[in-house]
């Protein structure tokens, strides 16, 4: 039998960077891992961030119940975005709970978590070619607060040539689009300030992180290009 | 009986004591751990929150046999400036202490009637070298991550008797950490000497015990001062330092001749607290206003510093919940202040309960509603592009923008494409 993931894209990897979906694809498949793409929509939080709590009710069901239908056979839930995958896990389900919504929750894994298990039980192909960069690596508050922050550097760290020089894990001030509201500007530039200094003290190829929000906040005060390290994963698999 | 029940201030015992004290709360051994110590605090604080009712019932029993004391009870922070005016019986000056609910709840109301009010805490910086050695003990105490936990805080003062020679004409307006509901003693934990100080010097003592302050004994609400301090201990650098505006020199108040007129009142404030319960915000009762939270919020020291408040993730939320702040608009949800609170309140959950509740009832703003649908404006941008790219760019575009949605013109907008993820998987995964 194949082995197959569900995966939940967010809309930053559908709309604003595909790249991101690509790679997981490809590197599932590398993994001999079929990856699902079942219909979805946004997950919720932004709309719940702008008080629209019916509307972050109505998608958050619809893709409960496509994403629990599409994992019944027993498949696992993966996500590249950090903030659908709190929502899915914990902060929707507090406000629309249902059965299909426990599932989700209790099935839904962030890519890096996922990988690094995969490497635990010695499945993951770690056949990657050289990757000379020195990256800064920012833990987006949302996989944070899930205790998810040495699994993406520990699946980094397999790269051979890839330097994690620096770990960061405090907030960027961007919390998806709060920093681009004019009401909110200020505070999320000050907020950032200290990341955006860490990042240019550390003197660094490339800026690694999972949450687009934050990739556009980091990229913004650093001029460093911030890539999802399932990107960089996917690129040191190509022609290894 | 005694004349008044015992008043315990708890400080700090850094290094040189701390070999003295080891083993009195948390014996070395395989419950030393931070885990343990949370799971009995947590204990004691469930406990005062299912049993907030009785708890009282049995505190008012008790601190009626102590002629020394007068119990009042407030519903609003308003009755309790109005009792506090009463009994200070002409003088206006007021020292308070840093807690949460003296300074963001009832100091605006005691300013209003009146009263000057300062933080003796600030005050006490004016000698700073003095103090310099305290405050070196106090980062000699071990952090509180991947360390191993000895004691950390201990008892360092105990009040039994109204009786001093150093009565000044002041009111001290203290919010208590613990007061056991058993014996009616009361817990402070003081990181300067301010406490120590007030309960020595003021003419009128007034001890604000906010409800979810009862605790059922001596040994809970000693337990619950000591993990005031172990949680807190990293959050007090947030705004450790001295305040020009703050400061008042009690000390060179000239003493009153005898004890003529010194009062202990203990004041119960409800202020809306009761109401919590029923709303849905029941854990919030568990808090004991450690402040770890504090310490994780991004948002939380640019906020500080503009409303002068004990700021804190929790008392952000108890503001708009009590009417004095709006909707915790300012919250990124980042999710952060859950990380390490000792009890484990969901603080993040709450504030988006808050939130939707305010909305629900009061509407939201027509830009709000214009950024609704945040996925309906990516799928407008990808039908669109490469136009959308080039318009989001332009100068005009973001003016428009800024004016129409409220999106800041300099903030950094994503890039679309017009092949979309799930439009690329679907036509065969070519790209
Ligand atoms: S969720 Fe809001 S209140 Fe909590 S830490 Fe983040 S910004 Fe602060
Ligand atoms: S909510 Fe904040 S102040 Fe209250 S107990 Fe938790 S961490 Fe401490």
């Amino acid at each position: 039998m194949v082995e197959r993931i569900v995966y939940y894209a967010g809309c930053f990897a559908n709309y604003y960077d595909p790249q991101i979906g690509k790679a997981l694809i490809e590197v599932m498949r590398q993994n001999g891992i079929e990856a699902l793409i079942p219909e979805q929509k946004c997950c919720g939080m932004p709309m719940m961030a702008n008080g629209n709590v019916k509307g972050a009710a109505k998608n958050f069901n619809y893709n409960v119940k496509l994403l629990s239908r599409a994992a019944s056979p027993g498949y696992d839930i993966i996500t590249t975005c950090p903030s659908g995958n709190l929502m899915f896990r914990k902060e929707g389900l507090a406000f629309f709970d249902s059965e299909e919504a426990r599932f989700v929750s209790g099935h839904i894994y962030d890519a890096g978590e996922y990988l690094l298990r995969l490497h635990h039980q010695g499945r993951l192909d770690t056949n990657f070619r050289e990757i000379p960069l020195k990256v800064f690596y920012h833990n987006p508050c949302h996989l944070k607060v899930q205790n998810i922050t040495k699994e993406p550097v520990a699946l980094l760290k397999l790269i051979p040539g890839l330097v994690v020089s620096k770990v960061n894990t405090n907030c960027c001030g961007m919390g998806g689009s709060y920093g681009m509201k004019a009401v909110n500007y200020d505070l999320s530039v000050q907020i950032a300030q200290k990341v955006w200094e860490d990042v240019k003290a550390a003197e660094v190829d490339r800026i690694v992180t999972e949450c687009g929000g934050c990739k556009l906040q980091l990229e913004a005060g650093t001029g460093i290009n911030a890539v999802h390290p399932i990107v960089l994963l996917n690129e040191a698999y190509r022609s290894s | 009986m005694a004349e008044i029940p015992s008043i315990l201030v708890l400080e700090p015992a850094a290094e040189q004591s701390q070999r003295r004290t080891a083993g009195i709360m948390v014996k070395k051994g395989p419950q030393l751990d931070l885990e343990s110590l949370k799971a009995h605090l947590r204990e004691i604080r469930q406990h005062s929150r299912d049993n907030h009712i009785s708890l009282l019932e049995e505190l008012k029993r008790n601190l009626d046999q102590y002629a020394g004391v007068k119990l009042a009870i407030a519903t609003d922070a308003k009755q309790a400036a109005s009792y506090i005016k009463q009994t200070a019986e002409g003088t206006d000056l007021a020292s308070i202490n840093k807690s949460s609910v003296v300074i963001n709840e009832l100091r605006p109301e005691l300013q209003a009637s009146g009263f000057k009010t300062y933080i003796r805490y600030f005050t006490e910086f004016k000698n700073f070298e003095k103090f310099e050695k305290k405050v070196e003990d106090y980062w000699a105490l071990p952090g509180m991550h991947e360390r191993g936990l000895v004691e950390s805080f201990d008892v360092r003062k105990t009040v039994t008797r109204l009786r001093s020679s150093e009565v000044r004409d002041f009111v001290a307006i203290l919010g208590v950490n613990a007061v056991s509901a058993e014996d009616g003693s009361v817990f402070f934990l003081q990181h300067m000497t301010n406490i120590s100080k007030d309960l020595e010097q003021a003419k009128k003592i007034i001890l604000v015990v906010s409800l979810e302050k009862v605790v059922k004994d001596r040994g809970a609400a000693l337990f619950q001062t000591r993990c005031m301090g172990i949680f807190g201990l990293e959050s007090i650098l947030l705004d450790l330092g001295p305040k020009e505006v703050e400061q008042y020199d009690f000390d060179s108040l000239p003493t009153l001749s005898g004890d003529q007129g010194r009062e202990l009142h203990i004041l119960i404030l409800d202020n809306g607290r009761k109401g919590l319960l029923k709303d849905g915000y029941k854990d919030l009762f568990l808090c004991l206003d450690c402040r770890a939270c504090a310490r994780q919020c991004p948002i939380g020291l640019h906020l500080l510093a503009n409303k002068g408040m004990v700021y804190s993730p929790k008392n952000y939320l108890l503001g708009f919940l009590q009417g004095w702040l709006p909707p915790a608009e300012a919250c990124v949800h980042c999710g952060r202040c859950q990380v390490e609170c000792p009890v484990e309140i969901d603080i993040p959950t709450l504030l988006w309960k808050g939130q939707f509740e305010y909305y629900a009832r009061h509407g939201r703003g027509l830009r709000k509603r214009l950024l609704d649908n945040p996925e309906l404006l990516a799928k407008l941008g990808s039908w669109t592009a490469p136009l959308a790219n080039w318009a989001k760019d332009r100068v005009i575009f973001k003016l428009i923008m800024q004016v129409v949605a409220g999106i800041h013109r300099q903030a950094r907008l994503p890039t679309f494409h017009r092949q979309t993820l799930r439009k690329w998987a679907k036509g065969g995964r070519r790209g």
